[in-house]
């Protein structure tokens, strides 16, 4: 590899992309005990600057940034690498950071001259964290950098849940941590048993090399199996809705709408990178199937569910599961690479605008819940009249679920769509529709309930901040905007992915 | 971008803009005294502006509206009647609690319908359709009764099947054109060689049919049509339903000769028709017997339509879009008359009845009103087979639901005895009532291409007449023996569906269950091996 | 029987154990063990790696040592993590974390 690339200075921003979160995150141990966000927002803010950057030079000169720490080639050096859908994601990563953050200072924002406290601290450090922690998922190209990267958010994501401290959350966080250990072990063993039989982790290296051999099986079934368990596909999604309905609105947000998207997006990168092709048949149905099943089964939870948050939970198990419907859509389409297929970017477009949606939603919900005291959906009668801002980005991300238009989800639903057909996959359509309705119906019910009369007795409910309902506003509409983007495969997002070196 | 592209796209952004701008508390309480001014742009496209069109952003997303005679028909009469509706329910609706909530979903349902005129792509009518749909339910729940509140539930859940429905519909039409948005009119040039043109078909009627209340998906209209506020009535079995002629006059391949498909049409929509009469007689709401009729119309638009498209005769959809232009203000006027005469001492009701006996029977076909001309103009489609004297059978059954109608009518419980109807209401009502008799004449020559002439032959007014009379005789019969009819519950099949609610909360329980046995620590990781086990076997 | 083989006939039997542990013990704490068990498995799995040196054709790999390294510490932050959420589940009032199991339904926070 000649020098020159090795100090292209787009790779530059990729190292800043890691750096700048952790030296924020080691600045506030140093500088900024008693006023944490001071340090995190701005941060925050040129993190998205970065990844705005990285998003558009990749655009602009149509090819994959790399960087290679300390000019060290693999497999003994790290390289990183931001192809379209990785700059994408960062892009999106950092966005919904930063206006989490802004919405975040509502919440714990330390008391001006108070001395340190606890929560605000471990909130805002932990936020930086999930932001290199993210950052290095979608840029790192050895699976063992994954790995760590892997856990890095998983450390970060576990004690927000239980910022609160109460035995429930603490509970639920122990659940959760406990399960994603459970994963990342199997994770890790599959990483093991791939360095066994090829000698390099970089993903690069074993796309050109593997075979479909009894070991690349097991490693890859391991692998898959654990990441799933971190994505809590259904039927392992048992610690997803006490977590992140335990855990304050902008944490729930964070880890509903970009963490267990982490997982899903190495999945991908496994299936499409790594796995020997052609991919078996019956392995890319299986994940479907199981992602059918979250759909139906948790959907209709949803719609039971008596609580806001916990509904909004079970919709996001729900909704990662659309993300396992690409793999038979893409296997049935006639593009001569998966990155132009329809079906793989409807993948890609729904992970982006439910992380828009569904962070959105979290945090009307947080919202709500403070405006009214409580977060019973029967009860909330008269929301729409306290915080009609916040129902309306309720609202708003709740068409994106739906698939509605104008809805980003809309679109991406459509292209899934469009794929099933084309593949003949046609079970994949109808459960697309039917979790369409479902999430009409559990969307309806809340919109339906804030719009009725206010319960005789009901306290009055409390005003809360106009800037923080814009910023919830803000995302809702960003994932509005999305659905104005054409029915067609982006070139965008196939930048880099063939051309691996 | 022309004059005329303009003034068209006013017509979707006028309604669109005053629903936005509503989101300012004080516009918004006001918005009520307004909302008859905005389909006034509309109006004027659909009389200056047509065969006009705009390109509202470029490739590949192209957003397109354009107006052509069957839209601009169509378009002229629902902004027409939503403005009279909107001016009628300025003075309706006065005073009472939520006409700030009721202006915007009033707009945006507005916006909607008239959006499904004027479009010309897939995605904008998708969009105009949902919107359309979807917003309808804020009139269909706007009184706050258990009854509105089930109606709206049956309309949403049963809307939003529809929108699924036309979803998939619409995925396989545009797989047939290799851009991101095609035109509709490209996408169904395309449909007949399609290997898919089987389950396209079935999806469309099966969406569309459902809101336009073909039997048996009309079971949401009369729960709905009856519960709304009487100018939102109006306005939702005038034009709301219109929302699906359009759909089907635009995506169905009328011309391309499809006798089985068209024949099928034929059936259903004929079915429809008599079925709708034959539980409307059985009602005993004036607002329902309405409903039932839309429904027992609609089934006739239906099969004009299929005759069109089983011949494959050019010219179908401007006829089915005159009757359907028709039923829209006639629809709409007897609405809104339902709603004088209910607030209106009997002594000041005759004059008003009278002319609601004019505007019920043109349903049937009264010579010389809309009805007759709609009839003669569509008669030829249908030929001289089974179908064609059917379709003149159901102008018995429409006389027959019309004059129990007017009997309900006039039987309806006097309001205060000094009641007269106020002008608010009345002058809308009245233009409405005027531009169902006189709309039709204007249009009839270059619709039906015949000369008024032969409408005063005397074969054309007997074949008018007849079934009126054979109607007449009937509704004698059933005046005598009404009483032993058997009372069928608004909706009617929609009751059997109720018997099934019970199995669906059990198996939502169920899942509930399920879903906390697999939540256990020791099943959900032993799930994760076999996962596992089974990936590693798969892979 | 060579020495890669019965290291890893012993990685197998360590994840197997853990497993074990990791589905059927109801406490956290031996939860946490057993996990921890498993790691050690995985581990040695990237130790028969290095000795076979499959990586380059090294007599003996020092790749997967510093993977095992970066491992080890990544295994004990989390052990130390979970440590620490246990014992603020004790602080918080649940008095008899390590004899009480986890219960099935805590859908409630």
């Amino acid at each position: 590899m000649m020098p020159a690339q090795v100090a292209a200075p787009d790779g530059v921003l990729l190292i800043l992309a890691l750096m700048l979160p952790s030296i924020g995150l080691l600045a506030i141990f140093v500088l900024g005990h008693s006023r944490p966000e001071r340090i995190a927002l701005p941060v925050l803010a040129a993190n998205l600057a970065v990844a705005l950057i990285v998003a558009l030079q990749v655009g602009h000169s149509g090819q994959a940034a790399t960087y290679r720490l300390g000019g060290w080639l693999p497999p003994l050096g790290i390289t990183l690498r931001a192809d379209g859908l990785s700059a994408a994601l960062i892009a999106m990563a950092a966005l919904i950071l930063f206006v989490v953050a802004i919405y975040a200072r509502g919440n714990f924002a330390s008391k001006a001259g108070g001395s340190e406290s606890r929560q605000p601290m471990v909130f805002w450090t932990l936020l930086l964290g999930l932001s290199t922690a993210l950052n290095t998922v979608f840029l790192a190209q050895d699976l063992f950098s994954l790995f760590v990267a892997l856990e890095l958010l998983t450390f970060s994501a576990v004690p927000l849940v239980c910022l609160e401290g109460s035995r429930e959350t603490l509970r639920a966080a122990l659940r959760y941590l406990l399960f994603a250990l459970a994963g990342s072990v199997l994770y890790l063993i599959g990483v093991a048993l791939l360095y066994g039989a090829y000698g390099t982790l970089d993903i690069a290296s074993l796309h050109q090399v593997t075979r479909a051999d009894r070991a690349t099986s097991i490693a890859l079934g391991l692998m898959i199996a654990g990441l799933m368990a971190k994505a809590a596909l259904f039927p392992l999604h048992l610690w997803l809705p006490p977590a992140h309905a335990g855990a304050p609105a902008p944490a729930s947000a964070v880890l509903s709408a970009l963490v267990v998207k982490a997982p899903f997006f190495l999945i991908l990168r496994l299936w499409f990178d790594v796995a020997p092709q052609p991919q078996p048949v019956i392995a890319g149905t299986m994940l479907a199937a199981l992602g059918a099943a979250s759909i139906l089964v948790c959907s209709v939870l949803a719609l039971r569910q008596a609580r806001l948050k916990l509904m909004v939970a079970y919709s996001t198990v729900a909704q990662v599961g659309y993300l396992f419907l690409v793999f038979p859509l893409v296997m049935g389409s006639e593009a001569a690479v998966p990155w132009a297929s329809i079906g793989w970017t409807g993948g890609v477009l729904q992970l982006v605008s439910h992380a828009f949606a569904k962070a959105s939603m979290f945090l009307a919900a947080g919202l709500i819940a403070e405006a009214m005291g409580h977060d019973r959906i029967d009860d909330l009668g008269g929301a729409a009249e306290a915080v009609p801002i916040s129902i309306a980005a309720f609202a708003l991300a709740g068409l994106s679920l739906m698939g509605l238009p104008p809805a980003g989800g809309f679109v991406a639903k459509v292209m899934l769509l469009t794929a099933a057909v084309v593949s003949a996959n046609w079970w994949i359509a109808a459960t697309i529709l039917a979790g369409g309705l479902l999430a009409a119906g559990y969307v309806f019910r809340v919109i339906g309930r804030a719009f009725a009369d206010p319960a005789g007795g009901a306290p009055p409910p409390k005003a809360v901040a106009r800037s923080r309902e814009l910023a919830v506003l803000s995302l809702a509409g960003v994932a509005l905007l999305l659905g104005f983007l054409p029915l067609q495969p982006f070139a965008y997002l196939g930048i880099g992915q063939g051309g691996m070196p | 971008m022309t004059a005329s592209g303009l003034l068209i796209a006013s017509g979707l952004a006028v309604p669109l803009g005053m629903s936005l701008a509503c989101f300012w508390p004080g516009v918004r309480e006001r918005a009520l005294g307004w909302i008859w001014a905005a389909p006034i742009p509309a109006l004027l496209a659909a009389l200056f502006a047509r065969g006009g069109g705009i390109v509202m952003s470029p490739e590949p997303l192209r957003l397109t509206l354009a107006l052509d005679d069957v839209g601009a028909m169509l378009l002229g009469g629902a902004a027409l009647l939503w403005s009279a509706a909107g001016f009628y329910a300025a003075t309706y609706l006065r005073g009472q609690p939520g006409t700030g909530r009721f202006a915007v979903w009033w707009l945006l349902t507005l916006a909607g319908s008239l959006g499904t005129f004027m479009v010309a792509d897939m995605t904008s009518f998708y969009l105009a359709f949902s919107v359309a749909s979807l917003s309808a339910y804020g009139l269909v729940s706007f009184e706050t009764t258990a009854r509105a509140k089930r109606a709206g539930d049956v309309y949403m859940a049963l809307a939003l099947l529809g929108e699924a429905f036309i979803l998939l519909a619409f995925v396989i039409l545009a797989l047939g054109v290799p851009i991101g948005n095609p035109l509709i009119r490209e996408a169904v040039a395309a449909l007949p060689s399609s290997p898919l043109l089987a389950p396209a078909l079935i999806l469309l009627v099966l969406g569309f049919g459902l809101k336009m209340g073909l039997a048996p998906l009309h079971v949401w209209m009369p729960l709905a049509h009856p519960v709304a506020p009487m100018p939102a009535s109006a306005a939702l079995s005038g034009i709301i339903v219109k929302a699906g002629v359009i759909g089907l006059m635009r995506f169905l391949p009328l011309d391309a000769g499809l006798p089985g498909w068209g024949g099928g049409l034929v059936a259903l929509g004929l079915f429809t028709a008599f079925y709708a009469v034959a539980v409307g007689i059985t009602q005993q709401q004036v607002k329902t017997v309405l409903a039932y009729s839309t429904v027992s119309q609609m089934g006739v638009v239906a099969a004009v339509l299929g005759a069109g498209m089983a011949a494959g005769a050019p010219g179908t959809a401007l006829l089915a879009a005159f009757y359907a232009l028709h039923h829209l203000l006639v629809k709409g006027a007897l609405f809104l008359g339902v709603g004088i005469v209910a607030g209106s001492a009997p002594r000041h009701r005759i004059l008003i009845v009278l002319a609601m006996g004019v505007l019920a029977l043109s349903l049937a076909g009264l010579p010389l009103t809309s009805g007759a001309l709609a009839k003669y103009a569509a008669k030829p489609l249908f030929g001289d087979g089974l179908a064609a004297a059917l379709a003149t059978l159901s102008a018995v059954g429409s006389t027959l639901l019309m004059l129990h109608f007017l009997r309900l009518l006039r039987e309806m419980p006097a309001a205060d005895p000094d009641a007269a109807p106020e002008a608010g209401i009345l002058l809308p009502w009245a233009i409405v009532a005027l531009a169902s008799l006189v709309m039709p004449w204007i249009l009839f020559q270059p619709v039906a291409g015949y000369a008024l002439a032969d409408l005063f032959e005397a074969k054309a007014l007997w074949t008018a007449i007849w079934p009126l009379l054979l109607g007449g005789v009937l509704a004698i019969a059933l005046f005598r023996i009404g009483r032993a009819l058997p009372q069928v519950p608004e909706g009617d099949v929609i009751v059997l569906a109720g018997t099934l609610w019970p199995l669906v909360q059990a198996t939502g329980r169920q899942i509930e269950t399920a879903d906390r046995w697999l939540r256990q620590w020791p099943v959900a990781s032993a799930m994760l091996i076999v996962i596992a086990i089974s990936f590693a076997l798969a892979l | 029987m060579s020495a890669p083989t019965l290291y890893g006939l012993c990685a197998a039997a360590l994840v197997g154990i853990g497993l074990f542990g990791l589905i059927l013990h109801p406490t956290p704490l031996r939860k946490v063990i057993s996990f921890n068990l498993v790691g050690c498995g995985a581990f040695l799995f990237f130790g028969i790696a290095a000795r076979r040196g499959a990586g380059a054709g090294f007599a003996g790999d020092p790749i997967p040592q510093a993977l095992v390294i970066t491992g080890i510490v990544v295994a004990f932050a989390a052990t130390a993590l979970a440590v620490a959420l246990i014992l603020r589940m004790l602080e918080a009032g649940a008095s008899t974390v390590d004899a009480k199991p986890l219960p099935p339904d805590d859908l409630s926070p």
